[in-house]
């Protein structure tokens, strides 16, 4: 079942036209990176998705519910961490906890309970201070302890790792993977490396259209790379090999030749049969495995 | 219910922890016992200061100066404080983000205006009534009250008014997401009253009266009957204002 669906969803300010018709649909119990450059409308469609910003077409269906905006009955099924997210900076963390459980008609007694497992979960749990003084990456954590608090079926993060540390972020993103059996992620980025660790579904979002939609897997697969890396001992090998080799598309550095080519079986085994007869030994044969950055920046080209 | 009361204890909470509640509580104490003691001490300041105070036509302080005291500081000086009091409570929610977390938690719009509502009222209600009795006990210990008229409807008067701002203030914030429209509408609206008081046949109905002509009640040169029309169009106004920032809140885009 997909736990969110998003149909034809467009979204104007002014005359800057920021969605244009967008689709996709999230499946349950998958980790959903939504990719996109700084402005590119990762937000504006988070926040449509929450009913906080009016759509100027199409619809976004939660859970099997649409989406209406301005009413917040969808949001019951959402857990939300903004990109910057803001608490009342005179409230301790169990408080603010409190007051977010309450909201949501949470029982006492499990909102008590939840509240301290989450506190401990994203390293809060002694922390008694007001939220005032709290460092970016603190808000940060607690900005997910609220967002998991309900046990949403959906959690939406608005890139929760683009402001952190190399510590803060890794810790962000084991988090977000240690939820996952419980609940569906969606999460924007532009960090490339978060989303090959954590994500196992991809939507690239361009000048408000989707570029790009698929499972990770599936989607390098049809964007199989066509080149073959070989990587010699040394300078001379290596000019040796392009010397004798009739190959007209490669690159090169000091050791190594990249080779790009329509028919990577055919121009593996002419390789191979050219290096056993010359009697060049490759410290290295690769077949490039494309990389999420490859399909990006092959997509925004 | 339950996120009303949550939401309105956060409120409270807010407004004791940014000390908005101490600064009511203690703006208000302090007219409370400034106004009969100004009142008792007016005709020996003006002796010290060498001017004959019966010849400017004023006789022994009784406790109708004590009265018109209270009126003038509360009815001026301290709706002013009201106003900026609570001209941010919506407009620091919008442009702090600090409602995002709260509304994607599925909490229905009009409880945020509800709740506010609720608690801005009750350290409003609080700080008079504080204000009022500290006059009061003053006032009888100086000068004994004596006969005074409409005793209640007038001090409801003043307080209902303080709810009309109150509500006002929260449209205001709801409309432009700022201070200054908070401030700019309530303003807006009490020079509007100001301007409509100028036409004697529409007094009767002007709000503004009820904080104005509290004297004139007290003193029995009006009749409750005159205050009656202004009383319920106040209260109009203020249900009006609150359904319309639900309604306006519901519309906008966060």
């Amino acid at each position: 079942m997909d736990i969110l669906a998003i149909e034809n969803l467009s979204k104007s300010f002014g005359n800057n036209k920021v969605i244009d018709g967008l689709s996709f649909a999230v499946p349950e119990h998958s980790v959903f990176g939504f990719i996109g450059q700084n402005g590119a409308g990762k937000t504006t469609t988070m926040k449509m998705i929450l009913g906080l910003l009016k759509a100027d077409g199409g619809k976004a269906v939660v859970c099997g519910e649409i989406v209406s905006f301005g009413q917040n009955k969808t949001n019951e099924y959402i857990g939300y961490l903004p990109d910057v997210p803001e608490f009342y900076p005179y409230m301790r963390p169990k408080e603010y906890l409190k007051l977010c459980g309450d909201i949501t008609g949470m029982p006492a007694g499990k909102v008590k309970k939840r509240s301290e497992e989450l506190l401990a979960l994203v390293g809060l749990g002694g922390v008694n201070k007001r939220i005032g003084s709290f460092s970016r990456g603190m808000k940060q954590r607690l900005g997910i302890a609220q967002a998991l608090l309900n046990e949403p079926k959906l959690l939406i993060c608005d890139e929760p790792t683009s402001a952190l540390d190399p510590i803060g972020r890794k810790e962000i993103l084991d988090i977000l993977l240690a939820v996952k059996g419980k609940t569906t992620v969606v999460f924007s980025t532009h960090i490339l490396a978060d989303v090959e660790r954590i994500c196992d579904h991809v939507a690239v979002l361009n000048n408000g259209r989707l570029a790009l939609c698929g499972t990770l897997s599936e989607l390098k697969a049809q964007h199989k790379a066509d080149s073959l890396l070989i990587e010699f001992a040394t300078n001379t090998d290596k000019d040796k090999f392009i010397a004798l080799s009739d190959m007209m598309n490669f690159e090169q550095t000091e050791t190594s030749v990249n080779i790009h080519t329509e028919n990577i079986a055919e121009t593996q085994t002419a390789v191979l049969e050219l290096l056993a007869k010359e009697k060049l030994l490759p410290q290295k044969l690769e077949v490039a495995e494309p990389t999420i950055e490859s399909l990006f920046m092959g997509v925004m080209q | 219910m339950r996120a009303y009361l949550a939401f309105t204890k956060k409120e409270f909470t807010e407004n004791l922890r940014t000390y908005k509640l101490m600064i009511m509580t203690v703006v208000f104490l302090i007219f409370g016992v400034m106004s009969p003691l100004f009142a008792k001490f007016t005709p020996e300041i003006l002796k010290a200061a060498g001017v004959d105070a019966s010849a400017l036509g004023m006789g022994t302080p009784t406790a109708m100066d004590s009265f018109a005291q209270f009126f003038k500081n509360v009815g001026q000086l301290g709706l002013v404080v009201l106003v900026i009091v609570f001209c941010g409570t919506m407009a620091n929610e919008f442009s702090k983000g600090t409602l995002i977390n709260i509304l994607t938690k599925g909490m229905k719009r009009s409880t945020v205006i509800l709740s506010k509502f609720t608690m801005a009222t009750v350290i409003w209600t609080v700080s008079y009534l504080l204000c009022l009795a500290v006059t009061y006990a003053y006032t009888a210990y100086y000068f004994g009250i004596g006969n005074i008229s409409n005793a209640f409807l007038t001090f409801f008067s003043m307080w209902l008014f303080g709810v009309l701002l109150v509500a006002l203030v929260i449209l205001g914030g709801v409309l432009f997401k700022n201070i200054y429209g908070s401030l700019l509408l309530t303003g807006g609206i009490v020079i509007v009253m100001m301007i409509v008081n100028v036409f004697p046949k529409l007094q009767k109905y002007n709000p503004i009266t009820l904080s104005g002509d509290n004297m004139q009640l007290i003193t029995a040169q009006k009749a409750a009957s005159d205050f009656i029309p202004a009383v319920i169009v106040c209260a109009v106004l203020t249900v009006v204002s609150v359904i319309a920032s639900i309604m306006v809140f519901n519309k906008k885009q966060i």
